[in-house]
């Protein structure tokens, strides 16, 4: 049986001003972006701009851009599987048909093979870093933020003081 | 496969816009059916399926308010329906809770609120209960868009049934309390806060890269938020008091806080105008310190400006009360204005003194008598130049046009330039144009004394404006290397000659004293500029003599006065001389030696030839274009003939050297003529021997026998003709003046001459102007042969 007191209103904190109008701190956007072919012939790669606009505490740098080609990616998504506890999302194919020789056309450097992968990464690479687990992880920070990644680097987690 | 081809966002919004409004119309349908046979759940159901599109997150904001807009149509219906139903007597139990089992938030807040209007109207439980409950309860939809429009909602349904009493007006069979306006107030307050912390979060929805498109949407969307405050200001009970205690801090208070520009802008110009004028002016220091605090980006020019028209449209309105004495609306806006300006050290100058200018019309407007506001406007505006080393302010500048809209508005306002040299930082204020900008108001300033006429009476008034206006009276050490237009200069510098004009004072003695600063002025301006200026001070001069003769009974020293006048002019035309014109001071120096004799001070005689022989030097030493000779020499004799000033010592070598100069002309046309002329100075130039015309025949017959003999002289047969013609006409003027010396045989021998030389000339058009001379004159001899009083004076002329 339900008393008055059982559905009575509960009386909550008036919310400040700064509450209310601040904006949210939950604020991430990462954009994979300019894909340039660097390098001649058989020597060629491609590589990316990963640009990083939060602000979120847990990340040092508000506003952070490098480059990064698919193996970086890989290298994450490795590192990521092996110390998080997360479901790490998967990357865009690696494509290795594109990659055998006697194509008719250029491969993995072909415009619209190039930009779909542009978009998948930049899905994966939004959806990792929003995850709490995730940005604990060193890993994560070294690939959006250090200009190099150190892969003798020593893997671990982010101290929040 | 085929592959659905791909729509714009344009198209995919009007697609997905059509499928809800079908929704929303089958339901709506099927709801009026449902009601119409009195099954009040189903027709519930049907409305919570209908209100379910309003759950979405595909639609922009515009579709949404489309979708919006016919849902609430169709809720109308329904809460007639139900208001129907309880008049009726037939309450349905429980309905406000029974509606609250609806599945989802939305459909389900929104019914609630229809539910709790019908309830209101009904006078079912407590109106404040009710209004508190529903408010409250919106707090369940945080989403921006559909927050707004659930809160808008509410507002629309409440809109008639908010409490607007003092006290508490409950009867005996209302639920509850009934409630104040307060209560209102609260009500409304606590819906326009969420409402803008809502529209604010919407900024940040959304990647970055579509900033603008958001801040437009938002734009959009910017009426939901500003009709709370409509709302506030149709509350009839609130007063004065309850407006500075209760509604407005509330408000200010959020729009400060939320830090937003684009909602800032918005609601401070939506409180100007949603609240009445009188309101505001008890207010105003509340308002404009929230304005000092406003986000930087925030267009406070604009919300402060629109804030004064208002108020200065207030005062001006006859049928109002105009402003309470007990307000200083100047002060407080001055104070408040420099707070703005000094909180904000990135606002461009442009826009401090447009803020200076809106501060001007005020002044203007609302204390129109009130000289020193105005002053205090430039004082203010000259300091904050000085603060950001602003200097010579390049024309066409944004900061530029404003200056010059802040220094116009005075001198078109008072129409008074005297008014205008009252305030004392408008002179200072001048130096901070460039040279145009300086040009520009100059012009303006002269063209509004002009248009005006405005007479300026005293010494220093002249020298405060031409030191104003210096840049048109001397050369700048800012003028740029290439010269005007020359029309252009023409026209300005005819401008400074006509306002010498108007420099005139009733008392001579001040007007004397104008004349010699207006001089001092004006003679530095080089060569360029004083054959239009100093040719006007001049004239002034001599009218000024003209005067001190008129009240020679009442100053005793009026004839060295004049003395010292026409030293004056001696010089000033001298100056005109120096700068190489000829023209301009022989006309000047005749001009002068008349109003001399007539005038006749003391000295007169000696001044008028003085004059006449400095004439004669221009004549001879400046003039050599020999038309500009026959021209020049022809002034003389005419002024010569007018004067009676001289006795015979000083007219024998004056006329004797008028003859002589004719004669020594070098066309023999023009010698003709020029000797010709001269014959009237002998005939009705003034003796004093005589104290009347000279009349002297001999010396008129010699001079124009000379002027046959020179006609006679000339090869081009035409020009002879001509010349014999108007000669003819000089005898006959004599002749008809009773001279003794020319008789009719005189005039018979030159018309012979004449007939018989005009057959031999070509047949042109010259020549048939001369035949009409010829013709005319004759026709008019004919009138006096036929005319019986004058028949025998002409009695032998053979036509």
């Amino acid at each position: 049986m339900t008393t008055p007191t059982a559905t009575a209103r509960i009386s909550s904190k008036k919310q400040t001003l700064e509450d209310a109008y601040s904006p949210p701190a939950n604020f991430l956007e990462i954009d994979v972006s300019d894909p340039q072919t660097h390098g001649v012939a058989k020597k060629r790669y491609t590589d990316y701009e990963v640009r990083m606009k939060t602000n979120l505490p847990v990340f040092k740098l508000k506003e952070s851009g490098v480059r990064r080609r698919y193996s970086d990616f890989e290298w994450l998504r490795n590192e990521l599987e092996r110390d998080s506890k997360i479901v790490v999302p998967p990357l865009p194919g690696k494509a290795f048909k594109r990659q055998l020789p006697f194509r008719g056309d250029d491969g993995i450097f072909e415009d619209d093979f190039i930009e779909d992968r542009r978009k998948g990464l930049e899905q994966f690479v939004n959806k990792v870093a929003g995850h709490p687990l995730a940005q604990n992880e060193k890993c994560l920070h070294m690939f959006l933020q250090e200009p190099v990644i150190d892969k003798n680097y020593v893997p671990g987690k982010i101290r929040t003081t | 496969m085929p592959t659905t081809p791909q729509l714009s966002p344009q198209e995919e919004q009007e697609k997905l816009l059509e499928e809800a409004l079908n929704v929303v119309r089958t339901q709506a349908f099927q709801m009026k059916r449902c009601l119409d046979k009195g099954r009040l759940m189903d027709g519930l159901k049907h409305a919570s399926t209908m209100l379910g599109e309003l759950r979405t997150s595909l639609l922009s904001p515009k579709s949404y308010y489309e979708c919006y807009m016919a849902i609430s149509d169709e809720l109308r219906h329904l809460e007639m329906y139900l208001v129907d139903e309880f008049q009726k007597g037939r309450k349905v139990a429980d309905l406000y809770e029974l509606v609250q089992y609806a599945g989802n938030i939305v459909p389900r807040l929104y019914l609630l609120i229809t539910v709790g209007t019908v309830y209101i109207k009904s006078n079912e439980l407590s109106r404040k209960d009710i209004l508190k409950d529903l408010v409250e309860m919106c707090r369940g939809v945080q989403h921006p868009l559909r927050g707004l429009f659930l809160r808008n909602y509410l507002l629309q349904c409440t809109k008639n049934v908010l409490p607007d009493a003092v006290e508490d007006q409950s009867t005996e069979n209302s639920g509850g309390q009934s409630g104040t306006v307060m209560d209102s107030v609260d009500f409304i307050q606590l819906n326009f806060a969420e409402m803008n912390k809502l529209w604010v979060r919407m900024q940040h929805q959304g990647h970055s890269r579509d900033r603008e498109r958001r801040e437009n949407e938002r734009r959009e969307l910017r009426i939901l938020v500003g009709t709370n405050l409509v709302r506030l200001s149709q509350l009839e009970c609130i007063d004065i008091d309850k407006f500075k205690q209760s509604v407005l801090p509330g408000v200010l208070e959020q729009v400060v806080n939320c830090k937003d520009a684009i909602a800032q802008e918005y609601l401070m110009e939506c409180v100007i105008q949603v609240f009445p004028d009188d309101f505001h002016l008890q207010s105003l220091s509340s308002f404009l310190r929230a304005c000092a605090e406003l986000h930087p980006n925030v267009n406070v020019k604009n919300i402060i400006i629109a804030l004064i028209d208002r108020l200065a449209s207030f005062a001006q309105n006859e049928e109002g009360s105009g402003i309470p004495s007990e307000i200083q609306l100047f002060d407080i806006f001055s104070q408040q204005i420099s707070q703005v300006i000094q909180n904000r050290p990135d606002m461009p100058p442009e826009d401090i003194v447009s803020l200076q200018v809106a501060l001007i019309n005020l002044a203007l407007k609302c204390y129109p008598d009130k000289v020193d506001y105005v002053d205090k406007v430039l004082e203010t505006t000259e300091d904050i130049f000085n603060r950001l080393n602003l200097d010579h302010v390049e024309h066409g500048s944004p900061v530029s046009k404003e200056l010059m809209r802040l220094m116009k508005i005075p001198v078109d306002t008072y129409n008074n330039i005297l008014t205008v040299l009252e305030l004392q930082h408008f002179g200072p204020l001048f130096e901070y144009f460039d040279y145009k900008g300086r040009q520009l108001m100059s012009c303006h300033i002269i063209n509004n004394a002009l248009e005006n006429e405005t007479m300026i009476p005293a010494q220093e008034n002249v020298d405060a404006i031409l030191n104003i206006v210096n840049c048109m009276v001397q050369d700048q050490n800012d003028q740029p290397e290439e010269p005007d237009d020359p029309e252009d200069f023409a026209e300005e510098q005819g401008l400074m000659g006509r306002f010498i004009h108007l420099l005139q004072s009733e008392d001579p003695n001040q007007q004397f004293l104008i004349l010699n600063t207006a001089r001092k002025h004006f003679g530095a301006g080089g060569d360029k500029r004083i054959k239009f200026t100093l040719p006007p001070i001049v004239f002034a001069a001599y009218r000024l003599a003209i005067r001190y003769k008129q009240l020679s009974d009442e100053d005793e020293n009026w004839e060295k006065k004049c003395q010292k006048i026409f030293q004056f002019c001696h010089q000033t035309i001298g100056a005109l001389i120096k700068a190489e014109q000829a023209e301009i001071p022989l006309r000047l120096f005749l001009q002068g030696s008349l109003v001399a004799g007539q005038i006749g001070f003391e000295n007169s005689e000696t001044v008028a030839y003085e004059f006449l022989s400095q004439a004669f030097s221009i004549y001879e030493d400046e003039i050599s274009d020999s038309k500009a000779q026959l021209a020049a020499i022809t002034l003389i004799i005419g002024t010569l003939e007018q004067m009676s000033c001289f006795g015979e010592e000083n007219q024998e070598p004056l006329f004797t050297q008028c003859a002589l100069a004719a004669s020594k002309l070098l066309k023999k046309p023009d010698q003709c003529r020029g000797v010709s002329v001269s014959s009237h100075l002998f005939w009705s130039g003034f003796s004093q021997a005589k104290d009347g015309e000279f009349h002297d025949g001999k010396r008129v017959s010699d001079c124009l026998k000379k002027g046959v003999k020179i006609a006679n002289q000339c090869m081009d047969s035409s020009v002879q003709v001509q010349l014999f013609v108007e000669v003819l006409n000089h005898y006959i003027f004599f002749f008809e003046k009773g001279c003794e010396q020319i008789s009719v045989q005189v005039l018979n021998q030159i018309i012979s001459k004449i007939r018989e030389l005009l057959p031999n000339l070509e047949s042109n058009e010259e020549t048939e102007q001369i035949n009409k001379h010829f013709k005319n004159t004759l026709e008019h001899l004919q009138l006096k042969l036929d005319n019986a009083e004058t028949a025998e004076q002409y009695s032998g002329l053979v036509l």
